[in-house]
């Protein structure tokens, strides 16, 4: 997927070192120290395999004076850009295990009931939710991290739809564990795209009914991890019946006391984009995977430095081979008639 | 081997020339070989009278006994000094025609012949030329001649103006041509054979001894595998080599056909070769002649 690549592949940081190359045409002078001196050659049998020979000698000395004069020389890459268009988002799904989540989502009014097996569990109607958008997005990749007091990691990036789907599955099994350190789910999110090669749309689906309070700290450390790996974040907020709306206009200061919304306002301050869809039905669920699916489907445009990669030790090596197959041509080769 | 090591030679022919020595010769005069009784009258030398044949002579004539005498031949070393004749592993061939030059030469002086020399390389070597001598020390003069260092030089910087050897012969031996004596033809004989016979044809009165000089180098392969570049000494061509058990055996097979082709081609003149391989031995010379004569 490499666009763009220029038509000379390569170039020189000392080319004034490639005045030595005719030394190369040095071999193909033939000396007569290098050869013995017989009366009469028409008596003696031809041999190919011994001309053969003789002239893989003679070349493999060509190559080891071109090989070290273009080491010298410093060949390389030059540092060119290139279109990349990235396919398939990686996508971290950051799902809170807090207790919170085994509430039925309920509408306006209704008491909530922590009913288990109850398909209105927004545990269970995000899984549902989620499991429908990772069947449709065969090209992404996923990881699956869940988080309580402690982040764990339930699935590494994947691209089997087996996997990602058990860990889905997965994420019903238990009950809620206590706390919500969203701080440490988001690092531990990060971390997983330490080390990988960027090839598309990093997003964190972060799937919450409710935030934590972050130190600023940690705060730094997010936005840097957000910034370094060009991460996206995405917040299916599964939103209690009767708290307020994220970017409530009515009350902002008095809003902003509340940690959703306070984490809120620390998401919209990410480097990197950030958006919110907030949900307080299954219905709502749907619709907000649906938004996301839509955003995170365009393939990424974008334009990638590559930097001058230097070829100088390949040359070098490729001339310590030829040096080499030299010395065992020059041990071969009968120095004298004397026998003692 | 700067001795002198000499040997035994008599020319297996008659030779005429007045000049006496130790051949068989054709001209009558002091010698031990009876050929006939003659009248005093025509022979006037009473030393040979024959008292016995006189009396039984039924005209009562006085015979006296006709001798042959035996003559003294020059002896030529006829020299190919061609660059070829340089190698050698441990000595050149040239040093080995050195030392034959100077066993020519002492030999020849025992028996009281004159000793010369003409050498040839692509053409006739002028400067090397010794004429016929019957000085003790012609062998050495010879010798010097061939050991000259200059004579190497001349014959490496020779590859440039290539050329037939056989013209060269061709040229030397005119000064030879049709004369009576002894010639030694010393060469590696590393040319075609074709033109030889047009060369030999020259000195058809002369008995020949081809004196074939090779270096153990060149008839035994190096023993050890590997490889080997070689360069040709006259033609300047190159050949490369992967010595192995199977082109040892080509090399030999080659060496061993040349060596056919030489004693055949020789055989067909009447000729018998002389083969020195590494060093020339002056015995084996002797023997050569005790079994010419033989």
């Amino acid at each position: 997927m490499i666009d763009g690549a220029p038509s000379l592949p390569l170039d020189f940081a000392q080319p004034w070192a490639l005045l030595l190359l005719p030394l190369a045409l040095l071999p193909l002078l033939r000396r007569r120290r290098e050869e013995l001196t017989f009366s009469s050659l028409p008596w003696l049998p031809e041999d190919s395999l011994g001309r053969w020979i003789e002239r893989l000698g003679r070349a493999a000395a060509v190559l080891a004076i071109l090989a070290t004069v273009l080491a010298l020389a410093r060949p390389g890459r030059p540092e060119w850009e290139v279109e990349r268009i990235g396919r398939g988002a990686e996508i971290v799904v950051l799902f809170d295990s807090s207790l919170s989540m085994d509430d039925e989502m309920v509408a306006r009014g209704a008491h909530p009931k922590r009913r288990r097996d109850s398909p209105l569990r927004k545990r269970n109607v995000a899984r549902e939710a989620l499991s429908r958008f990772v069947e449709r997005r065969k090209e992404d990749r996923f990881s699956l991290l869940m988080f309580g007091a402690a982040p764990f990691r339930v699935t590494p990036f994947s691209q089997s739809p087996e996997v990602i789907q058990a860990g889905i599955a997965a994420a019903g099994i238990s009950n809620g564990l206590p706390g919500t350190d969203l701080g440490r789910g988001l690092i531990a999110a990060l971390s997983q795209f330490e080390g990988r090669a960027y090839s598309g749309s990093r997003v964190i689906l972060l799937v919450s009914d409710g935030a934590a309070e972050i130190d600023d700290a940690t705060r730094q450390r997010i936005r840097d991890g957000m910034a370094k790996h060009r991460v996206a974040l995405d917040w299916l907020y599964l939103r209690s019946a009767n708290w307020p709306r994220l970017d409530d206009e009515k009350e902002p200061e008095a809003v902003g006391l509340i940690t959703d919304v306070a984490m809120h306002r620390f998401f919209k301050t990410l480097p990197t984009t950030y958006k919110v869809f907030e949900a307080e039905s299954p219905d709502a669920v749907s619709k907000a995977v649906a938004e996301i699916e839509r955003q995170q489907n365009l393939p990424l445009e974008y334009r990638e430095r590559i930097p001058r990669r230097d070829f100088t030790h390949l040359f070098y090596g490729l001339a310590m081979v030829a040096a080499f197959a030299l010395l065992i041509h020059r041990g071969l080769t009968v120095r004298s008639f004397q026998t003692s | 081997m700067s001795q002198a090591s000499d040997f035994y030679y008599r020319l297996p022919m008659r030779a005429g020339g007045q000049r006496p020595g130790s051949h068989p010769g054709t001209s009558h005069g002091n010698g031990q070989e009876f050929v006939t009784h003659a009248p005093l009258f025509s022979h006037p030398d009473p030393r040979r009278l024959d008292v016995r044949a006189s009396i039984r002579d039924v005209r009562g004539e006085w015979l006296v006994r006709v001798m042959r005498q035996r003559v003294g031949v020059p002896v030529q070393l006829v020299a190919d000094v061609s660059a070829s004749m340089l190698f050698g592993a441990r000595r050149s061939k040239l040093a080995v025609l050195a030392d034959l030059a100077r066993a020519i030469g002492a030999s020849a002086f025992r028996v009281g012949d004159a000793a010369g020399m003409v050498a040839f390389d692509t053409v006739e070597r002028e400067d090397l030329y010794v004429p016929a001598s019957l000085s003790r020390g012609v062998g050495h003069v010879m010798a010097a001649q061939l050991e000259n260092p200059a004579l190497v030089e001349h014959a490496e910087a020779g590859e440039r103006h290539r050329g037939d050897p056989v013209e060269g012969l061709l040229q030397a031996l005119q000064r030879l041509a049709g004369r009576q004596c002894l010639v030694f033809l010393a060469s590696d004989f590393h040319f075609p054979l074709a033109r030889l016979d047009e060369a030999l044809d020259t000195l058809s009165r002369a008995y020949i001894v081809p004196v074939i000089l090779w270096d153990p180098a060149e008839t035994e392969p190096p023993p050890a595998n590997g490889l080997i570049a070689l360069r040709d000494a006259e033609t300047a061509a190159r050949r490369t080599m992967w010595l192995r058990p199977k082109l040892r055996e080509q090399w030999r097979d080659a060496v061993a056909e040349r060596r056919a082709s030489l004693q055949t081609f020789f055989s067909n003149r009447g000729l018998r070769p002389f083969w020195a391989q590494g060093a020339f031995d002056a015995d084996a010379m002797s023997e050569y002649f005790f079994e010419a004569n033989a």
